[in-house]
Order: structure tokens, then sequence, then C-alpha cells
């Protein structure tokens, strides 16, 4: 939509030009690590609902995964990655204390070196978070395209529940205005809920994060998840059913199910981005390869409401109307591999 | 190794240029690389595209030379002040063993779990495709012979092994095919198939199997042995529109002379539903050609199946 | 060559693994030596030229031309080279430059290496400073990689099989039984060659010259005269990096420094009646023969069949044992080389012989061709 002086409008809606994902080639099966610890296979994988999660590579990690999910976004993107002037990475496995992905990423993905960078933490929703940064910077003119960036090394402690889902993988989405050739998906709203509450943490000096068993549920997910939806469907006077596509952060496949199910969402709107069955809980980028996964296959008009939640605690809820049809990401041709379970601590250490 | 922080930065400066996709002039395995280094290490000799040579990692478990690779960012190691150092190395897409039997002078290419596979609607030239590609590249693959229930016909090359439906059932139950259909048509009901033993018995012999098929086997040889073992070509007749493709089929189903008219239609409308198979499983198929040039066809499957490109 | 330059005096300590004996001992001892068996004092020397790559690593000493010359008692001008394997050679180059040049009429060639006083590991770092910092050392890469990454390729194109590879340290080692210098005299099997642990794919143990101490020295001399004379000099340079070459089953500064040397000997290759070559891994060996234009490309293995199946030999090849059998303190072997040629040629009253002598791939190529007038 070109003002009559034939300048771009200097408030552009942003919408996802491109995207990207990167999973490790490896998996390990929730009944492997269920029969190591003596538990009942079956009984653990239905009570999750997930049967395997990702596995990350000795040689891997959050900054390697970023760059190759950045890489297929930008390339998808068609534009070149010198356009893009603004990245932000959120993970709660960031390589380094003081020294950001971000910075990494631009250098490696070659962006424009006058780019905004900075590595943001908020347990899960942190990869959300930076999408609804750049869709501002885009919204506001700061920046033409920008990249946000979901991406972790999900670490549990042996013998945790959390071991079963905590996964590696990583989600990469350009932001641009959505006047532009091969813009996928507008972004017509974000919203966010915050709170301080302890359900789960990583001190700094520590290896793994603690967790506050049943305290997660109700005042964590469930609560903020609930909040952050019913929050943006009124504001945008929507109602579940004027919803194509519900994702949603998914520390397990319960969760997710249950709270579309309270808000009055079915089955067949969770569907499609209930990825957390076969990869695990990406941390970071769990809500966003759900995401990417719907945007495979959405069709024109779709609605999607994605709402990601980050321990501490917060959720992040965006709503997007698809422009065109779905785009597929290039295949992984990689034979996947599974582990055993002493190959996958050996692989962790 | 030097690895200060000045000397990291510069190296890292390079690392973009390397992040092309090339093929292997030689490799090794080390046993016991400098112990900044875990373990073992296979680095490769690569060439890449635009003609600069490099020395990296290779992920892949069995390199070969002139196997075609990708690039990936890997953490190469971390230095003694906790400096990340990140590289270039390089897998095949493809994870094709290759081995090297005690004695044998030259490298014996095994491809066992991998199949290579070429789909096509009927008409579109699949066996003027498969015949030059058979003949072209007889050393490395074989064809996998088609099992079907229905009578040989007079046209019938030796494709297909011609079996009864009661054996075709037993071996169905047994769970030794790999794939089953049926394909039904206005005559007969035709049921096709392939048994694993074909395919093993390729693989034991150290070529690639060959599947010349249409799309319900297609599926079901990636749902039996896994998408990843396929590598799938999809063959689509020449035409920038469904209706174009059609009525390049329908010219040469009717310049093949072996249908009758009838025939032609049904051939016509499996093959419309062929067409949609290439759009709405884009996931099934690693290529999709159009049968135009055959030379030109033939390059592209040297280049794209590892283990060809020296043929 | 524009002097006839005469090889007055030889010496070398034996090579292996020395724990008692230091740098300087080794240097003491192969001079000690060398001015033994020749006709003028350590007065008459007047340079000193220190062959020696890894003094910084092993012992924490460069400047090693200074103190080597203070172990003569007039503290003559004095320098080290260093060309990675290739420094011995190199060193030889040098001397015979200045004795050209008339800037010395007698100079003492000394090239000497204390391994064993660093880790393995340490070493093998090292030694990777004869590779490209930039090209070849990020990956991790070892010099075994690097030789089998050329050892894997020649196997593919030509079709060497493991056994006959085998063939060559097999060869090394029952000639380097007649070596009392050699730091193995055993005699070794091809199926012990083709069993040892793999070193870097298709390389084994056995196909890689080992870590030693050692050292080997030499007088060149335009005053004194002997039959044995210099007739030939060269050195050649090439790439450090096999990435920036367009074979590598071949090395261009052997094919350079080798058409150079026979013009300058003004002789041929059919005159070349003793060879030693630089096997610092089995397939060096065979890759060398073929540079040196003895063999065709992929076919130097038919030489080492013929002396191991049949016991004939068109030239003394490796007669010493090589680097394999021999040892390879890394900047001794180039000196030694000569020596051993030296003796042979002496020995069995040949005319000419030929000394190879490589730095990193190739990356170095000295060249020294001998005449003994005596034969």
């Amino acid at each position: 939509m070109k003002q009559r002086n034939g300048t771009i409008p200097s408030m552009p809606t942003p919408a996802i030009t491109g995207f990207g994902v990167y999973l490790p080639q490896f998996r390990i099966r929730t009944a492997e690590i269920a029969k190591h610890w003596g538990q009942d296979p079956s009984s653990i994988t239905s009570s999750l609902g997930v049967r395997e999660k990702t596995v990350a590579g000795s040689d891997e990690d959050s900054f390697t995964m970023a760059f190759e999910a950045g890489k297929q976004a930008i390339a998808m993107a068609g534009i070149r990655s010198s356009e893009v002037s603004a990245v932000f990475a959120g993970s709660e496995s960031h390589v380094y204390a003081v020294k950001p992905t971000s910075g990494m990423l631009a250098a490696a993905l070659e962006l424009d070196p006058f780019c905004y960078c900075a590595d943001l933490e908020f347990a899960c929703k942190a990869g959300t978070a930076a999408m609804q940064i750049i869709a501002s910077m885009v919204k506001s003119g700061e920046v033409s395209y920008g990249l946000a960036v979901g991406t972790d090394r999900a670490q549990a402690r042996p013998g945790d529940a959390l071991e079963y889902t905590a996964s590696a993988g990583a989600a990469a989405f350009v932001i641009g205005p959505e006047h532009a050739k091969g813009a996928l998906c507008r972004i017509e709203r974000t919203l966010s809920f915050t709170t301080d509450t302890p359900d789960f943490w990583r001190a700094s000096d520590e290896r793994y994060p603690r967790h506050a068993g049943r305290f997660t549920g109700e005042p964590g997910y469930f609560r903020h998840v609930r909040e952050v939806i019913q929050g943006m469907l009124e504001l945008t006077k929507l109602k579940p059913r004027d919803i194509t596509h519900l994702v949603l952060h998914m520390p397990n496949a319960k969760f997710p199910q249950k709270v579309a199910r309270d808000l009055g969402f079915t089955e067949e709107q969770l569907e499609l981005g209930l990825v957390v069955r076969e990869i695990g809980n990406t941390y970071s980028a769990c809500s966003l390869i759900g995401l990417a996964r719907v945007l495979e296959e959405a069709n024109r008009g779709d609605v999607i409401l994605l709402a990601s939640y980050g321990s501490g605690a917060g959720a992040d809820a965006l709503l997007c109307t698809m422009l065109k049809q779905g785009v597929r990401l290039p295949p992984d041709e990689r034979p996947v591999e599974y582990l055993s379970y002493s190959t996958y601590a050996t692989m962790n250490a | 190794m030097r690895d200060t922080p000045p000397i990291i930065h510069r190296l890292q400066k390079k690392r973009a240029q390397n992040f092309q996709e090339g093929t292997v002039l030689s490799y090794t395995v080390l046993a016991h690389p400098p112990k900044t280094f875990k373990g073992q290490r296979t680095i490769g000799l690569i060439e890449l595209e635009d003609g600069t040579r490099v020395l990296a990692p290779l992920l892949t478990r069995h390199p070969a030379i002139g196997m075609h690779v990708h690039p990936r960012m890997r953490l190469s190691y971390v230095t003694n002040e906790k400096l990340r150092v990140y590289e270039v190395a390089y897998e095949s897409p493809v994870d094709v063993p290759a081995s090297v039997p005690e004695g044998s002078a030259i490298l014996t290419r095994g491809f066992p779990g991998y199949i290579l596979a070429l789909t096509g609607p009927s008409g579109v030239g699949k066996s003027t495709v498969s015949l030059l590609l058979l003949q072209t590249f007889s050393e490395y693959i074989a064809q996998v012979p088609i099992l079907t229930t229905r009578a040989p016909k007079e046209s019938d090359e030796d494709e297909y092994v011609y079996v009864s439906k009661a054996e075709f059932d037993a071996l169905h139950a047994e769970g030794k095919l790999a794939a089953a259909t049926q394909i039904p048509s206005l005559t007969e009901d035709r049921w096709y198939g392939y048994r694993t033993s074909d395919i093993e018995a390729i693989w034991s012999a150290g070529k690639l199997p060959v599947v010349i098929t249409e799309m319900h086997l297609l599926e079901q040889v990636a749902n039996h042995y896994g998408r990843r073992s396929i590598l799938s070509f999809g063959l689509l007749p020449p035409g920038n529109s469904k209706r174009k493709m059609l009525s390049a089929l329908l010219h040469r189903l009717r310049q093949r002379g072996r249908d009758t008219e009838e025939a032609m239609q049904e051939r016509l409308k499996n093959a419309e539903a062929d067409l949609a198979f290439f759009h709405k499983r884009r996931d099934l198929f690693d290529h999709l050609l159009v049968n135009e040039d055959l030379e030109s066809l033939m390059d592209v499957f040297r280049k794209n199946v590892p283990g060809l490109s020296e043929a | 060559m524009n002097r006839e330059i005469s090889l007055i005096g030889i010496g070398q300590t034996k090579f292996g693994e020395w724990w008692e004996r230091s740098l300087r001992d080794l240097l003491a001892e192969a001079i000690l030596k060398t001015l033994d068996s020749s006709p003028c004092t350590p007065l008459d020397i007047d340079a000193v030229i220190v062959a020696n790559m890894l003094g910084e690593w092993t012992d924490d000493q460069a400047h090693l031309g200074a103190l080597t010359a203070s172990l003569l008692p007039h503290h003559p001008p004095a320098l080290r080279v260093e060309a990675a394997c290739a420094s011995g050679s190199v060193a030889l180059y040098t001397a015979c430059a200045l004795l050209e040049s008339q800037r010395a009429q007698t100079v003492l060639v000394v090239g000497a290496e204390k391994m064993t006083n660093a880790s393995g590991d340490a070493i093998q770092v090292a030694l990777m400073g004869a590779a490209d910092s930039e090209h070849d050392q990020p990956c991790g890469l070892t010099f075994a990689g690097i030789f089998a990454l050329i050892a894997q390729r020649y196997l593919h194109d030509y079709g060497l099989t493991r056994e006959d590879l085998s063939i060559v340290s097999a060869v090394h080692h029952r000639n380097a039984k007649g070596n009392p210098f050699a730091q193995f005299r055993q005699e070794i099997t091809v199926e012990a060659v083709s069993e040892s642990p793999l070193v870097a794919d298709p390389l084994r143990l056995l196909d890689c010259s080992p870590v030693s101490d050692g050292a080997a020295a030499c007088i060149l001399s335009t005053k004194f005269k002997s039959p044995l004379r210099i007739r030939a000099s060269q050195v050649s340079t090439d790439t450090l990096s096999l990435t920036e070459r367009t074979e590598i089953t071949s090395f261009q500064s052997t094919k350079a420094a080798v058409e150079r040397a026979f013009a300058e000997a003004e002789i041929t290759r059919d005159d070349v009646r003793a060879l030693e070559t630089h096997d610092c891994f089995s397939i060096a060996a065979l890759v060398n023969l073929e540079d040196l234009g003895f063999a065709e490309p992929g076919r130097g293995i038919e030489i080492y069949k013929k002396i191991f199946e049949e016991d004939e030999y068109p030239f003394f090849l490796n007669r010493s044992g090589g680097l394999k059998a021999c040892g390879h303190p890394v900047a001794a072997t180039g000196v030694k080389q000569v020596l051993d040629v030296a003796k042979e040629l002496q020995t069995a009253k040949l005319r000419f012989g030929l000394a190879h002598n490589i730095g990193g791939a190739g990356a170095t190529c000295g060249m020294h061709i001998l005449e003994y007038t005596n034969a």
C-alpha cells in the first residue's frame, strides 16, 4: 500500500516473510529413558503424550542451531542477508553468559553490520518475545527486516521428570513489511501477560534448572496462557471458533491440550502445531517450531493464534493471518538416529 | 594450536565463504587428533562450488571420494580460556555407507538402507528414462522387480514378477512386502508390490536398488524403510500448467499406441491424480524433474545421487 | 655449481630415543665424529650452519647457530636454518651458496632434533607448523592425516592395495639391518604393517616414520679435496597446504628440483646408482619415486615389489633403511641422507647418488647429487 508520493508507509504492518527450523538428527525415545530409570515406558509416554525428543550432538549448541535456522529463514525470505538489520535471540542456554548469541549470528549470517542486536531470556518465551520486539521495530519503521530467533539446547537433571521432554532445536523468523514480496503471514497484534511466579528457575552457577512440581501447572502455565489468550480474544473481538490454528507452548502434549479444551478450542485447531509429540520441548524454540509447522501447511486467510509461556512467569500471544498458501521448508534428508540412554548421557556431558 | 582471541577473530571472519556445497576429493579418519578435540575425527579435503578447496571435518560416518556434501555450522572446540571456536563442517545429506573389503583395490559401494525412487504418471516416459538410467549406471544400480498379480502383457519387458493373488496375499500376510497397492482398473483388479528380499539382495550385491514406481507404492516404501531412506525423484511431463502437462501426456500415450482409447482415458484420470500428488505430497520428493532432454536428466542423476558422480 | 665442493667429513649419532642426552649432547657428538673423520682441524671451519625445526618447542631454545658455534674454540660465523623436515638439505644448500661465493671455504653443516623432550601430543601439534596454520591446522589435522589424505586418494586413483603398501615399510626395515645408526634394525612382515594400529585411515602405525632424537653432520670444503663431490644442490618450494594444489598424489616441488639437479650435475636419471628418498610415510616413498621420474604415476610400488619379492633393485633405494627404519629426527634427516649416499657410493664404488629431502607435504624439496670420483 504505497502512499501517493511513492514512499513506503512509515508504519507498515509487520509480517513473517521467511522462516527456518533446525533440529538435530539424533532422537531418544521416552520409552528408552523410562527403561533406564526403571519406570514403565508406556505409562510415561502416554501421560506426557511425548514419544521421543531431539538430542543435540556434542558439536552443536544454541548458536550453531540458531545459525542454521536463520540461514534457512533468510533464504526463504528471498532477501539479501545484508537487508536484515536487527536480530534478537531468545534462549535459556545462550552459549555465553556474557557475549551475545545475537551478535555472533549477525556476523555469521552476514547481516547489515549496522544491526540492532541483543540476547533475551524469559525461559521458554524468549523466542516469542524476540518476535514481538522485531515486529515492533518493523512497525515503527526502525528497520525494514529483522530476524527473531528462539534456540535452546535444553538441559535437564538426569532422573528428573523434565528429562523426558527437554530437547534441542531452533527456529528463526524473518519479519518485514506486509507488502514485501513473498510476505507469508501478517502479524496483526501481540500481547503479553507477566507476573513474578517462582515455578521454574536456574541460578547462574547451577547447571540444571529447578522446578516446583505441580506448582508449574495451574499458577504457572495454565494461568498465564489463559490470561493472554483471553486478553487477546477480547482485544480483537474474536471467539475461539474464529481461530483456524492454535499454537501453544508445549512442555508436553497434555498441558496445551488441556488449556485449549478449557478455553473452548477443538483438537483440530491444535493438531497441526502440536510438534512436541515427536520432538519434545525445545524451550525457546518450542512454540516457534509449532508455528513453523503451521506456516508450512496453512491456507491463505487462515487465522493463527500463538500463545507461548515462559516460566518466571509470562505468556506472549501473537495473532496472525496467512497472506498466502503455506510454504514448505526444504526436507531434511539426514537419517534420524535413535540413541541409547548411555550414548545420550555421554553426549550431554 | 595458537588460539588467542585475535587469531580466532581473524579465522572466524573467513568462515562465511566456506558455507557452500562441495565434493569430497579425499578424506581420512584420525585415530588421535590433537587433544583439544575429543575422540576420532573424520577430515575431508573438499572442493567447494566456487572451486576453492578446504580441509574440514566430515560429519558423515561413511565418507567416499566423489561424495556430494552440504555445509553445517558446528562447534569446533572450546579454548582453555573458554572461548568457543566454530567451524564449517560438511555432511552428506544421504548417509551412504562405503565399505572397503579386506584386500580390495577399489572402494566398493554398498548402499544398505538407501533406495533410489523414480515416480511419474503414466505416459511421462518413465520407461525410457529408467532404461537409460539402468544402462548408464549399470555398475551401480539395479532395478527392483515389481510383483504383480495381473497377467503378463506383450508390451511388458522384464521388470515384473508375476504371481497369483494367493501368493501375493501370502507374502503380504507374512510381512515380506515393502509395499503393496491395488490399482483398480476397468478390466481387472491388479495388485502391485515390492519384495523386501529383492531390495535386500541388491544391497548385498553392493548396488543401489531403484524403484520405478507410482505414488501409492512410493508412499508405502517410504513408510516401510523411512522417508530418509529414499532418494526420490519425480518425473513430470513438460508444460507449465496442469492442462498443458495432461495434454502432453495424452499425446505421448497416443504415440505409444499401446492402449485402447478407453484405457488411455483411464490412464489420464490416474495421471491427473498423480500430478495432484506431486503437489500435495511434495515432502515425498527430493527432486522434481521435467522429462525433456534425456542427457541432461542423466546429468541430474549423476550430480544428485552419491556415488554416481564417477560413472 | 661454480666451484668444486668436496665432502670431507661425516658423522652422526645413532637415531633413537635418547633420554640421557640433550640437544647440545647430540650436536656435540655428531660434530666431534665429523671432525674426527675429516682432514681439517676445528679452526679450519669458516662457518657453521645448523638445521633444526623444533628447538623452541622441545627446549625453549632458539639461536642455535651461535650455540653450536661456541662448541668450537674460535666461535666462527653461524646461523640456523629451518624448512621443516627439509631443514637438513636446505642447510646444505646454504653451505653450497657460501662456498660458491667464497664467503667460506670450509663449512660445517649439522642437523639435530631432540623430539623426545616434548609429549607425543605436543610434538604432533608442533610438527603441524610444517603445514599451513590457517588452512590446515584449524580442523585438527595432523601430519599423518595430511599424508593419509594423499594415500586415500592414491589408493582410489591407482587401485593400490593395503598389502602392497605394506611392502614399503618391510623393505625399509630389511635394509636397516645393515645400518648401525638406524633406530630400528629388526625386520617386520607385511602382515605386521597391515595389522598395526590405525593412525589416520588408511595409514597405520608401521606406515609412519617414528619420533626420534639424533644429529648428523658433515663438512663441505672448496679448500680441502676428497673423491666425494657435491655436483648439484637444488631447493624448490610449493604451497604449504594441499588445498592450494591441483593434485595431491604428486609433489610439484620434487619434479621441479630433480630436473634442475640433473641439469646442474650434467647427468641423467639413468646415472643415479644410489637413491635416498624422503619416506616420512610409506605412501611418500611411492610418490617420491614417481615424482623423481623412476616410475610412472601409480607404479612406484613395482620397484618396491621387485626389491622385496625378487631381491632385484635397479639402484640402491633407501639402503640405509629410509626415515621409517633409521628414524626421523626432523632436521637431521636431510644431512643424514647425504651421509648415507656418500657411504653407499664409496662402499659399492658407484659414481652418482641422489639424496631427496622434503619439508611438510612437499612444500620444500631439497635435493643433492653426489659424485664419487674413484668409482
